[in-house]
């Protein structure tokens, strides 16, 4: 850029003018529908406003984050969102590698495993959800209780019971965003250079050997940036939590998401729902930092 | 040798069986689901599941023109959808552009602003969004559900875009710098022409999300503004047992996604992939 600018000389006078106009409506619009929002959330997290009871309205300090420190739905809310996080980003890389191995080695069938894998992630999570409460899950209808029982085990409410509701909602994303993993992964090894394995194979390297010494090291940016990815996704899942349980039974699959929008849309309490979700931003942001943390470095040291 | 063989072929047909099961878990609730569809309600509630049954299309038929018809639905989320897009696609594209190849001040911190609003939660931008578009009586419109849907598809587009404009060659600007074009007809008939394949990427992107966004529909929308998605949610939480119309309902709002999804597949993985494959060098 700099050595362009040089060069180039009086041709680039007016660059930053016309930069600024071409940038200008983009960011001025971010500003008003994003920014403006969001400062108005921070504003309205430090106020009481409760629909229900609009006399109450009015500056209420940092009331509502102290409620928070001693709020143990809200403690069980992020615990929840931890674990739903963890789980069902470990299961979508781990399982989506596990399938983009076996894929590459039958270069036959290909085609029929992308077509399967960009279905789930094109469909609307809210319809995912429904598909998976309805079809799946229902008792004495879906097709997971049919089998459940075909097979001899008991009836499980899958949707009703507290732990099988928290699996649930955690299958039902996995279900959906492992494809995502795997086509990433399935490009990613595409792309990896054959001779590398060749060498490796020359050197009689066997086939875990040749895993976890040269695929796997080279594979670590895309797993790096897909686990990224599925983090924010997962952090911000709503959709088809809300279709399938609403967050319950009580409040076994309420991740800090849904706290935040019932707080706010049922018990019509947006002080106390905008502090929920300030602490849900501040939770995203710290995960990303440190997410992207972890990353830099080792890029420099592949890079130098 | 040939044991050698035979081990590997064995291990070819284990490799493949278990892909396959892997694949049948994928798509089978899909499958389901259409066969759920061409069900009458009492082939639906027919316990152990039954897979003969008289075909039925009377389903569809009441999801498009019976009681539970989707079709304004169905228009509504069109006019959102392609309203969205265009809006992003006009922002987007220029503000990439500018960020890719020109002297901008400031340009690390905007950069960075960008990439930051994309990590707000949407819970975070419903709440505001509610307490500002009721104080303005704008809930239920057009109007401010497209405002709305711009929070998630600008950042995104202009950071996909942003990818797309690093990768044309320098020359070509030069070579029309040269010709005396002005700028603006140099990203008009240079530029733009270059980044067709990476336009029509985020067009896809930016539909698809839109059309599937259900959070911001379903709190800022209501009886004028009713997308597909929130439909399908009030279909089950009213007409809790009609599956077999909610399968075909569904199936027929999800259709448009499908069709592009099928159509598209090599340009939306490229987009999956551009992250994984570049993003390290802006971030």
């Amino acid at each position: 850029m700099q050595g362009r600018v040089n060069r180039e000389g009086g041709v680039h006078q007016g660059e930053t003018r016309f930069a600024l106009v071409l940038t200008a409506p983009g960011i001025l619009v971010l500003l008003v529908t994003t920014t403006f929002p969001l400062a108005y959330l921070v504003w309205s997290s430090f106020q009481t406003i409760n629909l229900a009871m609009p006399f109450l309205d009015g500056f209420a300090g940092v009331q509502n984050y102290v409620d928070m420190w001693y709020d143990a739905r809200f403690w069980h809310a992020l615990g929840l969102t931890g674990i739903y996080t963890v789980s069902s980003v470990t299961l979508q890389v781990a399982i989506g590698l596990g399938l983009a191995l076996m894929v590459m080695q039958i270069p036959a069938g290909q085609w029929i495993f992308r077509i399967v894998a960009i279905l789930p992630i094109v469909l609307a999570p809210v319809v995912v959800g429904l598909f998976w409460r309805t079809l799946m899950l229902a008792p004495n209808f879906g097709m997971i209780d049919f089998l459940v029982q075909w097979l001899g085990f008991e009836q499980i409410n899958w949707l009703g019971a507290p732990t099988p509701a928290l699996i649930s909602v955690i299958v039902i994303h996995t279900w959906q965003w492992t494809p995502f993993a795997f086509l990433v992964f399935l490009a990613s090894l595409a792309s990896l250079p054959g001779d590398v394995y060749e060498a490796a194979r020359i050197d009689r390297a066997n086939a875990l050997q040749r895993f976890w010494h040269i695929t796997l090291p080279l594979l670590r940016p895309a797993i790096v940036i897909v686990i990224i990815m599925r983090a924010m996704i997962s952090l911000h899942a709503f959709a088809a939590i809300f279709a399938a349980t609403g967050g319950g039974p009580g409040t076994a699959s309420e991740i800090l998401n849904l706290y935040a929008f019932k707080t706010s849309f049922v018990e019509l309490n947006f002080g106390y729902g905008s502090a929920l979700a300030v602490a849900l931003l501040v939770i995203t942001m710290a995960v990303s930092g440190i997410l992207f943390y972890v990353r830099t470095p080792r890029r420099r040291e592949a890079s130098a | 040798m040939s044991l050698h063989r035979r081990a590997a072929t064995r291990r070819k047909v284990v490799l493949m069986a278990v892909a396959a099961a892997l694949l049948l878990v994928w798509v089978f609730p899909l499958i389901w689901a259409v066969i759920v569809s061409f069900k009458s309600e009492s082939d639906v509630l027919a316990y152990p599941p039954t897979v003969f049954f008289e075909p039925i299309g009377r389903n569809y038929e009441d999801a498009l023109f019976g009681d539970f018809s989707i079709l304004d639905s169905l228009a509504t989320s069109a006019i959102v959808s392609v309203s969205t897009t265009v809006l992003t696609i006009v922002l987007a594209v220029p503000a990439a552009y500018a960020f890719a190849r020109l002297k901008l001040p400031a340009k690390k911190s905007i950069g960075f602003y960008t990439l930051a609003t994309q990590m707000v939660p949407p819970v975070g931008l419903v709440i505001p969004y509610f307490l500002i578009l009721n104080k303005v009586s704008m809930l239920d419109t057009y109007t401010g559900m497209i405002i709305v849907y711009l929070t998630f598809s600008l950042p995104f587009a202009i950071w996909l875009m942003v990818s797309y404009m690093e990768d044309i060659p320098f020359e070509m600007e030069e070579a029309a710098f040269l010709d005396k074009a002005t700028r603006w007809q140099t990203l008009w008939h240079i530029i733009i022409p270059q980044v067709r394949g990476g336009i029509a990427v985020t067009v896809i992107f930016v539909f698809l999300n839109a059309w599937n966004e259900f959070l911001f529909a379903v709190q800022l929308g209501g009886n004028t503004v009713r997308p597909v998605t929130v439909a399908m949610y009030n279909f089950v939480s009213v007409e809790q047992t009609l599956w077999a119309k909610l399968s075909a309902a569904a199936l027929i709002a999800m259709l448009p996604v499908v069709i592009i999804g099928i159509a598209a597949q090599k340009q939306i993985v490229k987009g999956l992939t551009i992250g994984a494959v570049k993003g390290g060098g802006r971030r």
